[in-house]
């Protein structure tokens, strides 16, 4: 399985100028101040769950701009009824990618409920009808073009390598600071 | 005019541009003259909490946002007022229903009713409860802006009166 800076260096490679990048807490938005992201970046330190409404409120906003989501999978759990506002409200300009690694990395690693929940699946069931499960980085970034041009609403999953090891920057940015540079 | 319009007038008049509504009885009444607004975007949401997230993500878009909730959905949200609306210091108004005072007929509503305020205050949210003796619209323009000014969040408490 791919571990997650080989999807993050590929996710920041992709991503343009013209897109917009939400994160929600944890590990990658950890990481996001240490690499050289060109989109402008709004960062969950805390706020579990609310990356995806928060993306989908700047999307209808600002339809000319393609925004991208990141939420992991215990988050989503928590409140996977987003999947059905997303798909209600039809924006034509947002991908979630679900960092699918079956752990509450931030809490200490716990696993989530032991159930084999198929997310392209409930995506699909929710009414998202632009959904494909990613392997690799190359196939991420071919899925995120795929998903931009789609003009439809996107949830791509990623199955990310559960790596207890891996040395996690701390939060590096104050909400304040991620707040004032945010600007389309 | 009926309260529902004046309502809607007074988001318009404060510049929101999208509405993320969780109906109850009477929130959906009053999304309902929401979605005839030629400015203002309603945006159905599943669960309150990620009406304050759409809120706020069109407030941080350059829009101004605000989420229209039961009371019930009010103390649902208490996790994404602290950690996004306070946190982030972004401009969000919540429009109320107040299940369970003593206007309310529903019996069921009113443990609802008896900790609205009383959460209210230990969240230390700014709030006001509808006027509909005085402007209405006015009321909740003012809210707008004093989130907007606050970069923080304002609730507003609305009857059943209110609306009718």
């Amino acid at each position: 399985m791919t571990p997650r800076r080989a999807y993050l260096d590929a996710l920041v490679a992709w991503l343009g100028p013209e897109d917009v990048l939400v994160s929600g807490l944890g590990a990658n938005a950890r990481w996001l101040p240490h690499l050289p992201v060109r989109a402008p970046v709004f960062a969950l330190c805390d706020a579990m769950g609310a990356a995806i409404p928060l993306a989908l409120g700047i999307a209808l906003t600002r339809p000319d701009r393609h925004v991208v989501a990141l939420e992991g999978d215990g988050a989503l759990l928590m409140s996977p009824n987003v999947l059905a506002t997303v798909a209600a409200a039809r924006p034509g300009n947002l991908t979630c990618l679900l960092w699918a690694n079956g752990h509450y990395e931030s809490s200490g690693g716990q696993p989530l409920p032991d159930a084999p929940v198929d997310w392209p699946a409930l995506a699909r069931a929710a009414g998202i009808a632009e959904v494909a499960r990613v392997g690799d980085p190359v196939g991420l970034a071919a899925a995120l073009g795929r998903a931009r041009a789609a003009r439809a609403p996107s949830l791509l999953v990623l199955d990310v390598r559960f790596d207890p090891a891996e040395e996690i920057p701390p939060y590096s940015e104050r909400p304040e600071e991620i707040r004032a540079r945010f600007r389309l | 005019m009926d309260g529902a319009r004046r309502i809607v007038e007074g988001l318009e008049a404060g510049g929101v541009t999208l509405a993320a509504a969780v109906p109850d009885t009477w929130i959906g009444a009053l999304t309902t003259a929401v979605r005839r607004s030629p400015r203002i975007r309603v945006v159905d949401a599943a669960r309150e909490e990620e009406a304050v997230a759409l809120a706020c993500g069109a407030a941080l878009a350059g829009g101004r946002g605000a989420a229209l909730m039961q009371n019930a959905g009010l103390l649902n949200c208490g996790g994404v007022l602290a950690s996004l609306v306070e946190l982030y210091r972004i401009p969000c108004v919540l429009v109320v229903s107040w299940r369970g005072d003593w206007r309310d007929p529903v019996y069921y509503h009113a443990p609802k009713g008896r900790v609205t305020e009383a959460t209210l205050a230990a969240w230390r949210l700014p709030w006001a409860r509808a006027d509909r003796a005085g402007d209405l619209a006015a009321q909740v323009r003012r809210g707008v802006e004093f989130a907007v000014a606050s970069r923080g969040p304002f609730v507003l408490l609305l009857s059943g009166e209110d609306l009718a």
